[in-house]
């Protein structure tokens, strides 16, 4: 059995990763800038995503089972690979801090009156640095098993609280022209970029059994459930949306009538947290894996405790707003995002492209990366010196 | 070697002259024939039928060659066994055979009168079915072995032994069906069982810490079962089984996580049926671990998120206890295990009245006393009860249990969910022979959702499934003409 995931494990996993950041605070920010049109922010950006997911899919392909290093090294250069590879690291690192910054305000607002986060965050340390560990296959198979729940878990808050959504509140559309539309992408579009976590999987999927039809439906279906969500969302709360931070929770509650969450919402509120620490996991992988490639390191254990020493440094950042404000809605993180997400690509595709036939085959024919873990030399020692006694 | 009076006192020697090795001398052709056994394990009447008395009665005439006249005339009916040194001869007799010293032969004869003495083939006590085949194995190798050829008649059944244990030279037996298993997971077993240096194995218990690849684990990584019906599905499906002398376990492997949720009733029983009774079970399992955990988290840290009836009832039936959650619970759940360990081992006519002390006295006055609340002895009765819906499980489960008790209570309904997640990482992380664990949920193999939460028609499963590494040549079930209309 390879250590690959396969085909319908990484469409698994863009649809988690399409959907995971969307709930939670953008709805509520989005409406700041583009007001009753942020639903179409966030259709377009995800479009955009979802074109992207089979851009990198064809350089997967076209790597030729190396690894992101290995082919933005020959398609880029030594030197432009390093600079993309710490662009990427950044736009990890953005990503890590958003989801534990927003777990961290998500539990804390619905789950506890009071909570020491630094104490809290250790369980989520511990796991975090477990499945970042165990690499891609393990927080694949962890997504293939919650992602229904997950689902189920969306569609039954929407189904519930589809009634009281007024669809005049999405009107009227484009009053002030298409600009804020622009800016407002821009300004969130850290946000997006959802497909970023597959440059760290280049070499890693058994393309195999590849259907291109599964993937597309994931996509399709992940942008229509994150619609149906923004729309019972601005449906419900119109001009109050920028202070209902947490979407998924705030709609449901919302549902009940009352102040706390109703029968079975709180369940699937609480399922979110699983999403997102899944998530948690998959990006910090991600980052493990950029500092192994920069630093050339072979081992998974500093660059572990590097990543989690990063998530644990965040929990010292007080509030949220300081967190997003300062990092995540800066200009700064919207650049990291265009630059990795948006242009890198099409900087390899087109240095694909003019590689020259005889660079190619050598490419191609240059020894591909294992797949297969090293085997612990302690491990190994033991087994030596019991086979001496 | 040259058979005399001294290879007899030898043997002896060797045997320490315990009690039980018993010999008899015969004259066969004017030859001493001396007969040797070990008497508790030898079957002496069969002995006495087949081998003395036809030597006692033969009417001797002259031969030059005893050993051939013995083996033609008396011992035609049997399979003799030459041994060339005394050692060969003492293993032999240790299981159970007659040895034949010849005096002035060159080998010692050896003949099977093994006395096999085991109980007989009932229902084992775990595997009980309400519809379906009751035959269980037995403490027997041999029977065993029979009650799994009684039911395959292919010679595509594989049976080898092996001898285990520097002191019990323990029989232990490997099946599969060549055509089916795959042959990489049948060598590593046997050069895993081959390796293995014991002085004894009692039982296939023994063996499991040799064969799992994760020896610290705390969850079951190779399948037992107890009955060959469920043996032969299992090695249908591409598994191989292991076989103990003396022991009515049969260790399988590969072995996947979904297997326990399976039982041999739902391959007899309506298949809607068994998709509902599933799915039952899974969710029982999750109460077992979980609910205990769940109540102590609600209890201290989130009862705000209990709808507000619910809220009510529980504060009013939880009034005046003066243990917090986590303690009641926790009192509760260990009071559980010791009352579970107590009647386990007690003898079966003082089960009755323990039930009575546990659920009547115990339960019944805490509640009264006012020390624990009546909810939470409805939730650990819960989890306790659906425990032993997967009892294979429920040492496993049980440890959870604890864990998730635990960690409600320090970190409330977060903790939990990190919990889960935690767990099915883990697991997820499991390779049991080539099986990923929690096959064929994830990773998702949709050949064999058939046989999941639902169970198709047995008309209908024509492949075999894919979640166990099995001979992939032979993946369809049925044979070519079928497949084939």
């Amino acid at each position: 059995m390879t250590l690959k995931v396969n085909f319908r494990q990484l469409s698994i996993l863009v649809f988690m990763s399409f959907i995971a950041l969307k709930f939670l605070a953008l709805p509520s920010l989005l409406y700041l800038d583009s007001k009753n049109m942020s639903w179409m922010v966030a259709l377009a950006l995800m479009i955009i995503d979802g074109l992207y997911v089979f851009l990198i899919l064809d350089l997967m392909k076209k790597s030729n089972h190396h690894n992101i290093l290995d082919f933005m090294k020959a398609t880029l250069g030594q030197v432009m690979a390093r600079v993309f590879l710490v662009l990427l690291m950044l736009k990890y690192a953005l990503v890590i801090a958003n989801i534990s910054k927003g777990l961290e305000f998500f539990v804390v607002e619905n789950f506890y009156e009071k909570m020491n986060w630094v104490v809290f965050v250790l369980p989520l340390l511990l796991l975090t640095g477990f499945m970042a560990y165990k690499g891609v296959r393990n927080i694949a198979r962890v997504s293939e098993i919650i992602c229904w729940a997950i689902i189920f878990g969306c569609i039954y808050i929407a189904v519930k609280s589809l009634m009281g959504v007024e669809p005049l509140n999405f009107l009227p559309l484009f009053d002030e022209g298409v600009a804020p539309l622009f800016k407002s992408g821009f300004h969130h579009l850290s946000w997006f970029g959802s497909c970023t976590f597959m440059f760290m999987l280049f070499g890693k999927v058994d393309f195999s059994r590849k259907k291109l039809g599964q993937m597309i439906k994931y996509i399709v279906f992940s942008i229509l459930l994150v619609m149906l969500i923004y729309f019972i969302f601005f449906g419900l709360f119109d001009v109050t949306a920028p202070i209902h931070t947490f979407a998924i929770s705030d709609i449901s509650q919302f549902s009940s009538g009352h102040s706390s969450i109703d029968e079975l919402s709180w369940l699937v509120v609480s399922l979110w947290v699983t999403a997102q620490a899944v998530q948690l996991a998959l990006y910090s992988y991600c980052m493990v894996e950029t500092i192994k490639a920069l630093f050339n390191v072979r081992s998974n254990t500093f660059p572990i405790i590097a990543v989690l020493l990063y998530i644990f440094m965040w929990s010292f950042v007080g509030e949220m707003t300081v967190g997003l404000e300062k990092v995540f809605l800066s200009p700064y993180a919207s650049i990291v995002t265009l630059i990795a997400q948006y242009v890198l690509p099409w900087l390899m595709l087109i240095g694909y492209a003019t590689m020259g036939k005889i660079k190619r085959q050598k490419f191609n024919d240059s020894p591909q990366q294992e797949n297969v873990p090293e085997e612990k030399p302690r491990v190994r020692a033991k087994a030596v010196k019991n086979e001496e006694t | 070697m040259k058979v005399s009076k001294e290879t007899k006192s030898k043997i002896q020697k060797k045997l320490h002259q315990s009690s039980d090795i018993k010999t008899r001398s015969v004259q066969f052709f004017g030859t001493n024939v001396d007969l040797m056994y070990i008497a508790d394990i030898t079957d002496t009447l069969l002995m006495n039928n087949s081998l003395v008395y036809p030597m006692v009665s033969f009417k001797a005439g002259e031969t030059d060659d005893v050993v051939k006249e013995l083996k033609d005339k008396v011992l035609s009916n049997h399979e003799v066994n030459e041994f060339s040194s005394e050692q060969e001869a003492i293993d032999g007799m240790l299981k159970g055979m007659t040895i034949i010293l010849v005096d002035g032969a060159d080998k010692i004869l050896g003949c099977d009168m093994e006395k096999i003495t085991t109980r007989a083939v009932m229902e084992p006590p775990t595997s009980v079915v309400i519809k379906g085949p009751r035959e269980g194995f037995t403490e027997s190798i041999k029977y065993n072995f029979a009650l799994i050829r009684k039911r395959v008649k292919t010679n595509d059944l594989v049976i080898k032994t092996l001898e285990i244990g520097e002191l019990t030279k323990t029989e232990v037996g490997i099946v599969y069906f060549s055509s089916v298993a795959d042959k990489k997971i049948v060598d590593e077993i046997t050069k895993r069982l081959s390796e293995i240096k014991i002085d004894g194995v009692l039982d296939a218990h023994y063996l499991i810490s040799y064969l799992q690849r994760n020896k610290h684990s705390l969850f079951k990584q190779i399948g037992d079962v107890e009955k060959p019906d469920i043996l032969v599905g299992k090695m249908l499906e591409g598994r191989v089984g292991i076989l103990v002398d003396g022991s009515p376990i049969v260790l399988t492997l590969p072995f996947v996580l979904i297997e326990d949720l399976q039982n041999s009733d739902d391959y007899y029983s309506q298949p809607i049926r068994v998709g509902f009774v599933r799915i039952l079970r899974l969710i029982g399992v999750i109460f077992a671990i979980i609910l205990p955990g769940v109540y102590v988290s609600l209890e201290i840290y989130h009862y705000k998120i209990l709808p507000t009836k619910f809220l009510v009832t529980i504060m009013n039936t939880t009034q005046g206890i003066p243990f917090s959650p986590f303690v009641e619970i926790l009192f509760l759940v260990l009071l559980f295990e010791i009352l579970y360990e107590a009647n386990l081992r007690m003898p079966q006519y003082f089960g009755m009245a323990m039930s009575i002390v546990g659920a009547l006295i115990l339960g019944e006055t805490t509640v009264n006393a006012g020390l624990v609340s009546p909810p939470a002895v409805m939730i650990v009765a819960l989890s306790g009860i659906t425990f032993y819906i997967i009892p294979s499980q429920a040492a496993q489960f049980s440890i959870l249990r604890l864990c998730a008790i635990v960690i409600g209570a320090c970190l409330g309904l977060y903790g939990m969910l990190i919990f889960c997640v935690f767990v099915l990482s883990y697991l997820s992380n499991f390779d049991s022979y080539k099986s990923a664990y929690l096959a064929p949920t994830a990773p998702y193999i949709a050949n064999d959702q058939q046989d999941l939460f639902e169970r198709a028609n047995i008309a209908d499963m024509k492949k075999r499934p894919k979640s166990i590494s099995n001979n992939r040549k032979n993946s369809v079930r049925r044979g070519k003409d079928d497949s084939q209309s």
